[in-house]
């Protein structure tokens, strides 16, 4: 069974290759925004899916531009997919810069085969791309203090505070902070109800990658 | 792009456009607020074009040890998005700023070579065409590679879906896939090797 996710904007013609183009299509998915030009697109990629007898699952955004809950639902969706056992493919032609992006963000991190669609000449152009485990690319320790704070967002953050949640010396704790602001997963804020405190925060979208 | 520049303070910019922006007004005013600007052209509807420029750019400036950030708020939106991939590619942090920021998760530091071990690179390179298992670990031992690690490589290709594998008259076939294909001319666009 193979799917094709895609990202659509105002025109059909970003997609419609790869429905095309893709061997043994049992489904699509594509998100959308609530654009009136967007629903047009949309209606003529439903009656192509149609019209070659392909199951099809239009998705329609709240927001097309916030990049982090596009990412997230389009996440949820291909892992729901991935389950399922299908083989997925990825069109990120369409829609706004941030829903392609998202898209592409999820390729990579869920190692889905992703293409371009030329805007001209309609070819479908397939991405270098190679998944990335980041989860990997971090120690145990610094994956166990990044899970601390995102599970425990809400609550306000000092170096001394996680050494003492985590069980581990400041000086360590120190170490680990040290390292994961290097790499950009989490950033050191000033208090805003004590000048002398730093506040650990993980950086947005941080759950994505290592989640 | 001029939020961006207002909100992410630099000591170098670095400035990807096609021909057209480079001959614009616009880019004039940029030039004589910023004399020091590096223009680099590239085919802004080109997604390979874009996306090798950038992974070379990055590259350049990364070199020099200093802190990288890229900015995908002005540009067609095939360079944009290009300029994510080489972003992630390369382990660079990248902004939107249009108006507010919005930093894209990346891992700094986290490149797409990180994903593949020497051993998987060497085996990468040895999958040119379709061959028997065997044959491949043959290969692999005429490199010095046990047999092992050669299995296991290729698991790893067959996992990143840069390799798969079948059963012809009872022996496995492995063979590169069409996305071994475009990573390795891409590498061999920017320079690297797989």
């Amino acid at each position: 069974m193979t799917v094709l996710f895609g990202t659509l904007g105002w025109r059909p013609q970003s997609l419609a290759p790869s429905i095309r183009s893709t061997e043994g299509l049992d489904g699509v998915v594509f998100y959308h925004s609530d654009h009136a030009k967007s629903r047009g697109a949309r209606a003529k990629v439903v009656e192509l899916c149609r019209a070659l007898g392909v199951a099809v699952t239009p998705v329609e955004l709240g927001d097309a531009f916030d990049l982090l809950e596009i990412a997230e639902r389009i996440r949820a969706d291909v892992r729901r997919a991935k389950a399922t056992g299908a083989v997925l493919r990825f069109n990120i032609a369409g829609g706004t810069r941030l829903m392609s992006s998202a898209a592409l963000l999820v390729c990579i991190l869920e190692g889905i085969p992703a293409t371009y669609v030329h805007d001209e000449t309609l070819r479908e152009v397939p991405l270098p791309l190679l998944r990335i485990t980041y989860g990997e690319r971090l120690t145990p320790k610094q994956r166990e203090v990044l899970a601390f704070l995102l599970e425990n967002r809400e609550k306000p953050h000092t170096e001394t505070s996680l050494a003492k949640a985590l069980g581990v010396h400041k000086a360590t704790m120190n170490h680990h902070i040290r390292e994961l602001e290097a790499k950009g997963a989490i950033a050191r804020v000033r208090d805003p109800e004590d000048a002398r405190a730093l506040l650990v925060r993980p950086t947005p979208g941080m759950e994505l990658l290592v989640g | 792009m001029l939020p961006a520049l207002r909100l992410m303070p630099y000591d170098r910019l670095v400035l990807l456009a096609g021909r057209a922006a480079l001959r614009s007004a616009g880019f004039r005013r940029l030039r004589a607020i910023e004399p020091g600007l590096r223009a680099v052209p590239v085919d802004p509807f080109d997604f390979l074009d874009c996306l090798s420029t950038a992974r070379a750019a990055f590259r350049d400036a990364l070199r020099t040890g200093d802190t990288v950030r890229a900015s995908v708020s002005g540009g067609t939106k095939v360079l944009a998005d290009a300029t994510i991939l080489a972003a992630f590619q390369e382990g660079v942090e990248a902004w939107y700023c249009d108006p507010d920021p919005i930093r894209l998760p990346v891992l700094r530091g986290v490149r797409i070579e990180d994903a593949l071990s020497p051993a998987d690179r060497v085996v990468a390179r040895l999958l040119s065409r379709s061959l028997g298992s065997e044959d491949l670990v043959r290969l692999g031992r005429e490199r010095g590679m046990p047999r092992s690690t050669v299995l296991a490589s290729l698991h790893a290709l067959r996992d990143l879906g840069l390799a798969s594998v079948r059963l012809e008259s009872g022996k496995a076939v492995v063979a590169p896939t069409p996305a071994l294909a475009a990573y390795r001319a891409h590498l061999a666009r920017s320079g690297g090797k797989a």
